[in-house]
């Protein structure tokens, strides 16, 4: 792995040079516990300090809603909307987000590949930013607290300086093009890197044991844990919304007064909406919030790809509105088979 | 030839038909597709005869409006229950549980039985076959035509199946309960309004009545208890535009 | 070749035949002959199918693969796009994408007995088996059909399955068949004229009619949920081992490619997509994946 370094006295030039590199986004604080991915006009809007978005960087991939063709009755077409040809800079990215974007790029790209996604990504440049975290992070349990890909550069903050690892050929040649922002690592600033990567990881609360989750979740299907919570929960899809990881969508049609032309549109679905297991018939296969918060710790759970199907970020339990705890419930589940 | 579309009113502040008036830039389009044969709003022009799509406002609160429905339902092929209270009952049905109509009329008005031709206010389903339901206090304009257009197109319109949270995700917004603990009824209450309120900082007060799983009116109803709200503000909350939300179903099956 | 997956290519309406009530018979064949060309598949796939401005549904392929360049649907009115399927005439554009799924494995049926089980909607998929089957004749041991219908009038594909009712063993499967309407006069009349292939009841009451499938038997079913409980139950009895039961399984679909996430099953320790990892399963997936049958 490339390796150098970047003096924080660099930093306001650095984002600079991602600013002319294309739009910039990054953390934005916009409530008293809301952040926000938007786009920068001034280096103060920047709040680094950040430990999670809402709405995770997931939308410049598979935008919440979206039209994915326009259609034309009499002319008998499907017509893509047309990709961006900008580049999107997404600065300040965690290792949670980063290791939920690889993989939800796997299913979107993998075996039939999403245009939309790999449109997208092919023009992102992904900036990873070192973090700090709150008593609802967990990364360090579902092993995504670090990230080895899916960036182009990733900042450890080590002090004076970023240690700054690089990710891809894109990220190289950006700091190939910008010489004078960046040193070579010296030993001290690997000493730095370590040192700040123990801390971090040390200071983590909140704890998930993850071994054998999925057969114990499998163990604990009739459990009354999903009653308790189904009792609770609102349905109102929150969680998955804020997901890095859940990747369900509608899709729709609309078609416009004319009777003629019209849009398909796919939207970010969840499967805590009732209608998520409806089939023809009326027979719903998930049809109580019972069914439906199993289903989601079951997915949750599972494995995808060899990787565990949440990143522990920890944003489903912050923005649930009846304060459901992921760990807790997961936590139950192993204490409670059946 | 064009679709006769009849726009009725039964008890209510002819809002949903206002929202009709109000899309100005479609209404051209709109009237060039069909033919209006009632719509009290818009003109005195009345036509009888057969309608291919009834807009319903209002609820049923009286007998004449009783009688109305019925003619109107004979009448026609698809009939839309069009705003609140013609799909739930809307604020007129919010006390319909305490005490009768005869006992509610004699209590402010010092009446008979009989004297005013009024009846405990109920949505069009109570009494004729609703084909399709477009809720909200008043409608919402974009979902009134993509409704009339996909009718027009000959499907059934989509309805909104879920939450108000959805939208108020997809939208970004900061969540007013967690924000500051507001009483947000967005996750019992039906989607289509874009999440308007919570975008504003409001909480949601359910003007487009509950979504079709009422699975989660009960727990809405404990989370806010526990968050300090009285049991009668969360009831008198819920029962504003959700029509008779009975204490059993708060507590009971989902 | 295609290069957007979501994207629905054309097809045209040649043939619709009612079948009952609420089913039709739809034929269509694809507009791009590149397309139509490499457009090949196994029974148990689908596709969805489309009309613009409603939408779309996955719908079986309810053939074998032959040289036609056409594809057949057999198509329930149930909702919003099969509504819109319904009221197109022949010449009409539909759109598909597909073939999804993984089907069923043909070849690894090879030199075995087939017994297949159908109730309802499920004979769509299950007839692409059979033609596929009697195509292949000589690759297949002894082949034997149980059909359930409700009452004669809501049998699909009625010619068909009259032929193989009547005229089975000359093709070389013997067909039984079940109404559950005790009225109904045409079925009573099959059940005369034929009373050890016929029978009043459920089309697991069919289990009394048949020999005992031999130990190199794969049963292959296709029906509403409820019937899959009841016919395994009944296969249980007769020792079939699990993985060789097979089952194709209904759920609410969007993408059909493994996205959307709509047709999920199961537990942290087997998460499968219906679309995707089925909807071919066996009776060994459905004992390892909770919530599939
Ligand atoms: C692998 C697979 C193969 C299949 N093969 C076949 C086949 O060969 N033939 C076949 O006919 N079907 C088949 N199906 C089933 C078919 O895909 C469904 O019937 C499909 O959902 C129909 O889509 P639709 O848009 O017509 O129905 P939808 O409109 O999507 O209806 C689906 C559900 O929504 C409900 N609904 C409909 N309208 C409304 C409304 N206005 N308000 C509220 N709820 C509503 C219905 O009750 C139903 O439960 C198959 C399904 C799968 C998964
Ligand atoms: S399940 Fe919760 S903690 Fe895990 S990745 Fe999703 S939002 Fe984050
Ligand atoms: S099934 Fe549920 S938990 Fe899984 S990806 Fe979809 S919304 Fe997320
Ligand atoms: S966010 Fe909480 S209340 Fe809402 S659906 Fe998820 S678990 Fe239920
Ligand atoms: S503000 Fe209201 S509508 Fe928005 S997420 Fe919170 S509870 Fe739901
Ligand atoms: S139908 Fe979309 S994932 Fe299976």
């Amino acid at each position: 792995m490339l390796v150098k370094v970047l003096a924080k006295s660099s930093f306001s030039s650095f984002v600079g040079a991602l600013g002319d590199y294309g739009d910039l986004y990054a953390p934005v604080k916009t409530s008293e516990k809301v952040h926000s991915f938007k786009e920068i006009e001034s280096l103060t809007d920047i709040d680094l300090s950040y430990t999670r978005t809402m709405i995770p960087p997931k939308k410049f991939f598979i935008h919440p809603e979206e039209v994915i063709f326009e259609f034309n009755i009499d002319e008998e077409l499907y017509i893509e909307p047309p990709g961006g040809d900008e580049r999107i800079v997404l600065f300040g990215v965690h290792s949670c987000d980063i290791n939920a974007l690889n993989l939800l790029a796997k299913v979107f790209t993998e075996e039939l590949p999403d245009k939309y996604y790999l449109e997208r990504k092919e023009r992102s440049f992904i900036v990873g930013v070192s973090c700090v975290p709150d008593e609802y992070c967990f990364c360090h349990s579902t092993g995504t607290s670090y990230a080895q890909e899916g960036f182009e550069l990733f900042l450890h903050d080590i002090g004076d300086s970023y240690f700054v690892r690089v990710g891809s050929l894109k990220g190289h040649e950006f700091i190939a093009t910008h010489p004078s922002l960046f040193e070579a690592a010296e030993q001290s600033h690997y000493d730095s890197f370590k040192d700040a990567e123990r801390k971090m990881y040390a200071s983590f609360t909140n704890e998930l044991e993850m071994a054998g989750l999925q057969d114990l979740l499998d163990m604990a299907y009739e459990s009354e844990v999903w009653t308790e919570y189904g009792d609770k929960c609102l349905g109102c899809g929150s969680c998955n919304l804020v997901c890095p990881r859940c990747r369900c969508y509608d899709v729709e049609d609309h078609i416009n007064l004319d009777l003629n032309t019209g849009e398909r549109v796919r939207k970010w679905y969840s499967c805590m909406l009732s209608e998520h297991g409806l089939v023809a018939g009326g027979h719903n296969f998930r049809p109580t919030a019972r069914e439906r918060i199993r289903n989601r710790f079951n997915c949750k759970g599972s494995l995808r790809e060899d990787m565990p199907n949440c990143v522990g970020c920890g944003r489903c339990t912050v923005f649930c509105p009846a304060e459901i705890d992921y760990v807790e419930v997961m936590k139950k589940v192993r204490g409670d088979l059946k | 030839m064009k679709p006769r579309v009849g726009i009725f009113s039964l008890t209510g502040c002819a809002g949903d038909q206002l929202q009709i008036l109000n899309m100005e830039d479609e209404l051209l389009d709109l009237v060039s597709h069909i033919h209006i044969v009632d719509f009290q709003e818009g003109s005195s022009y009345k036509e009888e005869g057969p309608v291919d799509i009834a807009f319903v406002e209002g609820s049923v609160s009286t007998e004449t409006d009783l009688k109305h429905l019925k003619e109107i339902r004979e009448r026609s092929k698809v009939l839309i229950a069009f705003g609140n209270c013609a799909v739930e009952g809307g604020i007129q049905a919010m006390r319909n549980d305490e005490g009768s109509i005869d006992e509610r009329l004699k209590e402010v008005y010092g009446v008979e039985p009989g004297f005013f031709d009024a009846r405990l206010s109920k949505p069009l389903s109570e009494y004729v076959d609703v084909d399709l339901d477009i809720p909200g206090c008043p409608v919402e304009k974009e979902e009134t035509l993509r409704a009339i257009t996909s009718l027009l197109h000959g499907d059934t319109p989509l309805r909104f199946t879920y939450p108000v949270c959805v939208e108020c995700k997809l939208n970004e917004y900061p969540c007013v309960i967690i924000e500051s603990g507001k009483p947000c009824l967005g996750p019992v209450i039906r989607a289509g309004c874009d999440a308007r309120c919570p975008g504003l900082g409001l909480d949601c007060i359910g003007c487009r009545g509950p979504v079709d799983s009422a699975s989660g009116f009960a727990a809405e109803y404990s989370m806010l208890l526990e968050k300090g709200y009285s049991k009668e503000f969360i009831l008198n909350r819920l029962r504003v535009f959700s029509g008779e939300v009975k204490e059993d179903f708060l507590g009971g099956d989902q | 070749m295609k290069v957007n997956p979501l994207e629905p290519m054309k097809a045209k309406i040649t043939e619709i035949e009612t079948m009952t009530e609420i089913e039709k018979l739809i034929t269509i064949k694809l507009h791009d002959r590149e397309y139509a060309e490499s457009f090949s598949y196994t029974p148990g796939q689908f596709v969805t199918l489309g009309v613009m401005g409603v939408g779309e549904a996955p719908i079986s392929i309810c053939t074998a693969q032959n040289d036609e360049l056409e594809l057949e649907f057999c198509i329930r009115n149930a909702g919003r796009v099969t509504n819109a399927i319904h009221k197109l005439k022949v010449g009409d554009t539909v759109w598909g994408r597909g073939p999804y799924g993984n089907g069923f494995p043909m070849d690894v049926y090879e030199g075995n007995d087939l017994l297949l089980i159908a109730g309802g909607l499920g004979i769509a998929p299950i007839r692409g088996v059979l033609q596929y089957a009697l195509q292949n004749r000589e690759k297949y041991g002894d082949i034997s059909v149980l059909y359930g219908v409700r009452c004669y009038d809501l049998m699909l594909f009625k010619d068909d399955m009259l032929d193989y009712f009547r005229n089975g063993d000359r093709h070389g499967v013997k067909f039984y068949l079940s109404y559950e309407d005790k009225e109904d006069q045409v079925c009573y009349g099959l059940a005369c004229e034929r009373d050890d292939r016929c029978m009043h009841g459920m089309v697991t009451d069919l289990f009394k009619k048949i020999d005992r499938p031999s130990k190199k038997t794969y049963a292959i079913i296709g029906g509403p949920p409820i019937m899959y409980k009841f016919t395994i139950m009944q296969l249980e009895k007769l020792n079939f081992r699990p993985e060789r039961v097979y089952m194709t399984l209904e759920r609410r679909m969007r993408c059909g490619v493994g996205q959307c996430g709509h047709c999920i099953v199961g537990t942290g320790k087997s998460i499968k997509y219906v679309c995707k990892d089925g909807p071919v399963f066996t009776l060994w997936d459905a004992m390892n994946t909770k919530g599939m049958i």
